[in-house]
């Protein structure tokens, strides 16, 4: 058995909705059938063939080439296998996701990762706005799973976060970890401003002081927290953050937003 | 242009028609007489062996206005999950529990339904009702304002104004809002709400007007009686949801004294507070004051379990409810001093005690109450349920073995605290007719729709004979709108808009300088501003009024 690959023909000006192409839904279904499968694209239904060149036969290993921004929703609500993207991908990579492995080898629209309750999506350039957040309406973002985005996320990364893990190794966008109701959230570079505007509780670790902190939060001074190396190892076969642990466990500790619950916690390494 | 529809098998109780054959004649969008043998038909449809009735109306559904917008706005996935996909003729649309414009137009008129009326109009808010209305596709709409928490009614009957200054304003607020009717929620009790009062029984007093609900019950039904408007006093009682409550509701049929008003949505104020759950049906002393005063009408506000969203202007019931919010988010708000609305979703459960009692309290008002010209088919969309529910329910109403197979699935404590397995009465489809068609037209006062004689509008539904009869009221076979066909075999082959309906009493024009300080001093609008023409409500909302007789001022 050999991956699945689809190569997108040609750059399309409608966005296409990619929601059909998980390793379950893709189960039992012979190349014969998946080129006829119907996609979304804008206003149109047309043939998965037509938009797409397919080869293989492996639907549990899904490789996808596009340079395209325009291609959506990929992954969405995947459970397992694994989708590799060589390229872009366009809004809600990865939404709902419940398990198996997606990742992009280049940069991603809005609100990847958004509303996933488990699995691993890594994304090695930047991300958009709302990364692990919630999509409109729903009152949980992210929900468990891990998120490792290489490159920067735009703002209000971990919007309404319940639980999980998201590591970003760049810079973070504006109000990152806004309304987070609980899960960790790591930033290597630099976080924006308002960051943890309106969160209920959870961590957000970051290696120098976000741009600013409402003014809803409460500087508690600096402390040795134990708990940090046991988090920070965890992350060591993580490519970019295996020497986190090197930082030690003293950390500046703010504590918000009071404004909600105030049991969030910003933590800064001194 | 002739158009003859014959063989069909009517209902049409206004006439006193069951299950006769007879021919209709429809000529320029209404229904005529038999012509002379020789004139010529042009098209004719044969229905032998369907079910004639006229075009359904729904006198309580809430498809237009600030609350139902905020409802689609909070919850995106209703959209998301319940998508209606553009076809040739008809436009896309979604949602499920508050279906948007187009999608809400095309499902009644699939249903054959042909005229529906939006309940809660905040006077301040009817410009964007209206738009919305005339939105909605296939169907002729109208609405009832609110009336009864603004300050200037209250202020008014608290420094006791003459009635006649009161029926004045009453008048103008329909000219100005372009409504058919007067609805009254929670009478006193969303402005007392603004008081920090959380409760406010009929007898008690406004914190801040020292007045009761009673007499605001009293003024309002007095105005529209004396002004002659057909549709009596619309009541939305105090302690919506309350057990106990009947109470307040058979409190508030008192407030009548012997006038007639309307008790909108009785399944959720029929609630006693026996048993171990303090929780109890009293749709019996409901349904017996009912019996016993023939000027009460009621509708029942049918649940049915499923996810849905509840919208109500009475802020102070919902604000006590918001804790039941599934999914957890819900808002209320003060809307411009003149009322109130809450939004707060919620999952109806048929093994949960309460949800469970809930429907089977409804099915109980529908049982119990003799007269089916009082008694209305609702579900006061989308608080209790979805108006797509209606085929279920009147299978509910219609098949006994049916009603009671699902009665063995509910919660067993909640059926066994019911009645509702000893109620053998099954509702024949000539009562169905009365209670869709008739009754609903003739409590509007609307003479032109409801009924099949000569002079009507040409709004038929035709049905399929089927033993289920779900499937009957789901898909119409046809369903003629102003004499054209509009829909066949459940899809609409002709997509069409329809009209506003009106009242127009008369009022002494003096009450506008009152108002016109009033505005001045207290509104956000300026009082010129604030009505609506009717030049604007057809170029420029885009939906005709057509004006419907009162009885004259008394």
């Amino acid at each position: 058995m050999s991956a699945l690959i689809l190569r997108l023909r040609q750059s399309s000006h409608q966005r296409i909705d990619m929601s059909p192409f998980t390793p379950e839904r893709l189960a039992d279904m012979k190349l014969s059938d998946i080129v006829q499968l119907p996609l979304w694209q804008g206003n149109q239904q047309v043939a998965c063939g037509d938009l797409f060149t397919l080869s293989g036969d492996d639907p549990q290993d899904i490789v996808i080439q596009s340079d395209s921004d325009r291609l959506d929703e990929i992954g969405s609500g995947m459970t397992n296998g694994s989708i590799h993207i060589e390229g872009c991908a366009g809004a809600y990579l990865g939404r709902s996701m419940g398990g198996g492995s997606l990742s992009v080898s280049g940069d991603v629209g809005i609100a990847a990762g958004c509303n996933m309750s488990a699995g691993t999506l890594t994304i090695a350039g930047n991300a958009g706005d709302l990364l692990g957040g919630a999509i409109t309406g729903e009152r949980q973002g992210m929900r468990g799973g891990k998120i490792l985005v290489k490159g920067n996320t735009g703002d209000r990364a971990g919007d309404q976060m319940r639980r999980g893990t998201i590591l970003i190794s760049g810079n973070a966008g504006d109000y990152c970890a806004s309304r987070m109701i609980a899960g960790t959230l790591v930033v290597l570079g630099e976080a924006g401003a308002k960051t943890g505007l309106a969160m209920r509780r959870g961590t957000l670790l970051l290696s120098q002081e976000p741009v600013s902190l409402p003014a809803t939060f409460n500087d508690n001074g600096k402390h040795n927290l134990n708990f940090l190396t046991l988090l920070t190892r965890s992350f060591q076969d993580q490519a970019g953050f295996s020497d986190m642990w090197e930082r030690g466990s003293r950390v500046q500790r703010w504590l918000g937003d009071l404004g909600c619950d105030g049991k969030g916690e910003i933590l800064v390494w001194c | 242009m002739l158009t003859k529809l014959t063989g069909g098998t009517l209902y049409d109780p206004a006439n006193a028609i069951e299950g006769k054959v007879r021919d209709i004649y429809i000529r320029d969008g209404r229904i005529v007489s038999t012509p002379p043998a020789s004139e010529p038909v042009h098209r004719s449809y044969a229905l032998d062996g369907k079910i004639v009735m006229a075009g359904a109306i729904d006198l309580h559904t809430h498809i237009g206005g600030g609350k139902v917008n905020i409802a689609r706005t909070m919850l995106p996935e209703d959209h998301r999950e319940h998508v209606r996909r553009s076809t040739t003729l008809t436009r896309s649309g979604s949602g499920h529990a508050t279906p948007s414009t187009l999608a809400a137009g095309y499902r009644y008129a699939e249903m054959g339904y042909t005229s529906c009326f939006e309940p809660a109009i905040l006077p301040v808010n009817a410009r964007q009702a209206h738009m919305e209305m005339a939105d909605t596709p296939m169907i002729d709409t109208g609405g009832y304002a609110m009336l009864g928490n603004d300050d200037l009614l209250l202020e008014m009957i608290a420094e006791g104004a003459e009635q006649e200054t009161i029926n004045d304003y009453v008048a103008w607020t329909l000219h100005a809002t372009q409504c058919i009717g007067i609805k009254v929620v929670n009478p006193g009790g969303i402005n007392a709400f603004k008081f920090n009062a959380r409760e406010l029984d009929v007898d008690d007093l406004h914190p801040h007007y020292r007045i009761s609900p009673r007499k605001i019950l009293r003024t309002l039904s007095l105005a529209l009686n004396n002004l002659g408007v057909p549709h009596p006093l619309h009541v939305h009682a105090s302690n919506l949801g309350v057990p106990g409550n009947f109470h307040s509701t058979l409190s508030t049929m008192d407030a009548a004294e012997g006038l007639p008003i309307h008790l909108t949505h009785v399944q959720f104020h029929s609630y006693g507070a026996e048993g171990d759950r303090k929780f109890s049906s009293s749709a019996a002393e409901i349904a017996e004051a009912v019996n016993r005063h023939p000027n009460i009408s009621i509708d029942v506000g049918q649940i049915m379990f499923g996810q849905t969203v509840t919208v109500s202007g009475d802020t102070m019931r919902q604000y006590a409810n918001h804790g039941h919010a599934h999914p957890n988010k819900w808002t209320c708000m003060d809307i411009e001093c003149d009322a109130g609305c809450g939004v707060v979703p919620f999952r109806y459960r048929d093994k949960n005690f309460v949800n469970a009692l809930q429907w089977a309290i409804g099915l109980e008002l529908f049982l119990m109450i003799d007269d089916p010209w009082r008694v209305f088919l609702t579900t006061d969309h989308p608080n209790g349920a979805p108006f797509t529910s209606y085929p279920h329910l009147i299978r509910l109403l219609m098949d006994r073995s049916f009603r009671n197979d699902l009665l063995s699935q509910i919660n067993p404590d909640a059926a066994a605290s019911s009645h509702l397995s000893t109620l053998d009465r099954v509702y024949s489809l000539y009562e169905i007719a009365i209670m869709t068609r008739a009754a609903p037209a003739r409590i509007l006062g609307l003479t032109d729709r409801g009924h099949l004689a000569p002079g009507a509008i040409a709004d038929i539904a035709v049905y399929h004979q089927a033993d289920n009869p779900e499937r009957m009221f789901q898909q119409p076979m046809l369903v003629f709108k102003q004499g054209e066909v509009v829909v066949e075999e459940g899809r609409i082959t002709r997509p069409i808009n329809g009209t506003t309906q009106v009242v127009r009493p008369d009022y002494d024009p003096g009450i506008e300088k009152r108002l016109g300080d009033w505005f001045e001093q207290y509104h956000s609008i300026k009082l010129q501003n604030f009505r609506i023409s009717d030049d604007e409500m057809a170029a420029g909302i885009g939906s005709a009024v057509t004006i419907h007789p009162c009885r004259g001022r008394n």
